[in-house]
């Protein structure tokens, strides 16, 4: 059974996953404060950004950081195809919440299965991104892939701090996520924000993607439980506050990789979906609190 | 706001030609099954209950106006009750139906109570993950639902030795089934309960001060529907004689939802109508399995989109939005 001398090695590699999490949340965050829509097409990213990369190196041999800058700029384009030709009449319908999510929802069975369709249902994977035997810190065993996707989050998430406070887009896009109409008055475009919105998240979602594929697979249907996280990771960070769903993401990584020693493998989506249940029956505005 | 039922009182007049298109053409559908039986009367079978599914996903969504994307966990409970009481304990159907519809609806009590306190986006990731836990407890308890494996050998429905096993005798037993599914879906329309629902659904601080307890009618929707939506996976596995996680997995809320949306949403000849069209849809090009919840995806952003009251609405002259 649980062997208890494991945790540190356990909670090493949560905190990985928890990146990966934090990520996507991040995602949910920049959409829903450009344009107050959850957007639940988040894991058709996820998965696209690992299918993608796959898809180039493996089989048409293209240079695995080509593959990936590929896949990410491929996936950010589809992002603002979603949010043109799915968000957008809905938006300017004033569709309510709910036919929104549906709708994204459903966008992201579409993309899941023209990517079925397209690749088949076997799982794919990449390489580790550096081929050496892992660091040893005392009996914990740090793989590179691992400071790859710790080091990357950390760098993304740098680097959307500095782009959301110091470039003039990025203080656009907080000014719609304060008060859009306000912003629209003072010559924000706030629909060419929303589309920007778009591609960001996904990009996000993409890199989310790429940088885990390595240390596990990636299939068809991968999107909806990393949406998930992601979502649970945003909700726990309090949503609408992008560092708060890192935050989240890095906790609830931790958490469901205690849950995988305690429980076994089978229960992680259960234990992580659970958590979710207890924030929004206790503290649903997150540990930070909500963002508004 | 689109999607909100009418809150003026429904209409009460007899039905009007118009209105009866939707139930005439149910009529010819299940006729046409009957009369030639074998493929055609299995998926119309899947198709009634579905429709049974919807139904209850309706009371919900269409006349109270509420969210929710785990109605599928009401019928895995429902429908794994009946099979492991039936395949693995000996247990006669009908006991088990009923049990396996109490139990849902307990259930559904309990996950109600604090879920439904939630609005928005938070109610809509809130039942989605009460599905999702289900479909992993289906998945994982093994010693129970044996996994991906599945139950088999589920007898059909039956009292004693007169067991339903024709397809014929399915069809029968299914189209009263969902008759009185939409009887007591019209009659709820009409009753005190349902124009509370459509004054909830209109607006909840107006119901409020109308002395209406929006909380308790909300959370009665919700174990109505529940108990539909058990109905429904119990009859599926009895009529099938087989049941995995699958069934009731993450393609079930999609197919629903586009049934209910196809048909017209808030309407009570809506689930039924959605139900058939849905389901014999994809049989007219079976070759493409792979591109079957594509297409299920596509139609409902396309509808959601430009007919977001459903084709039903097109017969029905209340039916603009």
């Amino acid at each position: 059974m649980a062997d208890w001398s494991y945790i540190p090695q356990v909670l090493v590699s949560g905190l990985g996953i928890g990146c990966v999490y934090g990520l996507i949340g991040i995602g949910f965050c920049v959409i829903y404060n450009a344009s107050g829509i959850v957007n639940f097409a988040q894991g058709a990213f996820v998965m696209l950004g690992g299918m993608i990369t796959h898809v180039l190196f493996a089989r048409n041999g293209v240079p695995l950081p080509l593959a990936a800058l590929v896949a990410v700029a491929a996936v950010a384009a589809l992002g603002v195809a979603i949010e043109r030709v799915v968000v957008r009449p809905l938006w300017n319908r004033k569709a309510t919440m709910f036919v929104m999510i549906l709708a994204t929802l459903a966008a992201q069975i579409v993309v899941e299965r023209l990517t079925l369709i397209a690749v088949g249902d076997q799982p794919k994977t990449l390489p580790v991104f550096t081929d050496r035997p892992p660091l040893m810190i005392g009996p914990v065993a740090i793989g590179y892939q691992l400071i790859w996707i710790v080091g990357g989050s950390l760098a993304i998430v740098a680097a959307l701090a500095a782009f959301f406070g110091l470039t003039r887009t990025g203080k656009a896009m907080r000014a719609c996520s304060i008060n859009r109409e306000a912003a629209a008055l003072q010559g924000i475009p706030v629909s060419r924000m929303l589309a920007l919105a778009f591609a960001l998240s996904a990009a996000l979602g993409a890199i989310a993607g790429i940088l885990i594929t390595p240390t596990q697979y990636t299939a068809f249907n991968v999107g909806v439980p990393f949406a998930i996280s992601g979502f649970i990771a945003a909700i726990v960070g309090g949503f609408g506050r992008p560092f708060g769903a890192f935050l989240g993401g890095l906790l609830l990584g931790l958490l469901q990789a205690l849950a995988i020693v305690g429980f076994g493998a089978g229960l992680k989506n259960v234990a992580a979906l659970s958590v979710l249940l207890l924030f929004l029956f206790i503290r649903p505005s997150g540990i930070l609190g909500a963002a508004k | 706001m689109t999607i909100l039922p009418s809150t003026t009182s429904p209409d009460r007049r007899p039905f009007g030609l118009v209105g009866l298109l939707p139930w005439l053409f149910a009529a010819v559908v299940v006729g046409y099954a009957m009369v030639v039986g074998g493929y055609a009367a299995t998926v119309v079978s899947f198709a009634l209950i579905y429709a049974v599914f919807v139904t209850g996903l309706n009371l919900f969504m269409g006349f109270a106006a509420q969210v929710s994307f785990g109605q599928n966990a009401f019928a895995a409970i429902g429908g794994y009750l009946s099979a492991v009481l039936t395949a693995s304990h000996g247990w006669p159907p009908l006991p088990a139906m009923l049990l396996g519809i109490a139990a849902a609806v307990l259930v559904a009590a309990i996950v109600g109570f604090p879920t439904l306190r939630l609005k928005g986006h938070y109610l809509a990731m809130g039942t989605l993950a009460i599905g999702l836990i289900t479909y992993e407890i289906t998945v994982e308890w093994q010693s129970v639902t044996q996994g991906y494996m599945g139950i088999s050998g589920i007898p059909p429905i039956g009292i004693g030795p007169y067991e339903v096993t024709s397809d014929r005798g399915q069809l029968i037993l299914l189209s009263l089934v969902v008759a009185a599914c939409a009887f007591a879906a019209a009659r709820i329309r009409r009753s005190r309960f349902g124009r509370a629902l459509s004054a909830v659904a209109g607006s909840e601080e107006a119901a409020t001060a109308l002395g209406i307890e929006v909380a308790r009618y909300k959370l009665l929707a919700f174990l109505l529907s529940a108990g539909f939506a058990a109905l429904a996976g119990s009859l599926f596995v009895h009529v099938v004689g087989f049941v995995s996680p699958e069934v009731f997995g993450l393609h079930m809320v999609i197919v629903t939802f586009t049934m209910l949306y196809v048909g017209g949403i808030g309407t009570v000849a809506g689930p039924l109508v959605g139900a058939l069209i849905v389901s014999l849809l994809p049989e007219t090009f079976r070759a493409f399995k792979d591109y079957q919840d594509l297409a299920y995806g596509a139609v409902l952003i396309v509808l959601l989109i430009y007919a977001p009251r459903g084709l039903a609405s097109l017969f029905s002259p209340r039916g603009r939005s």
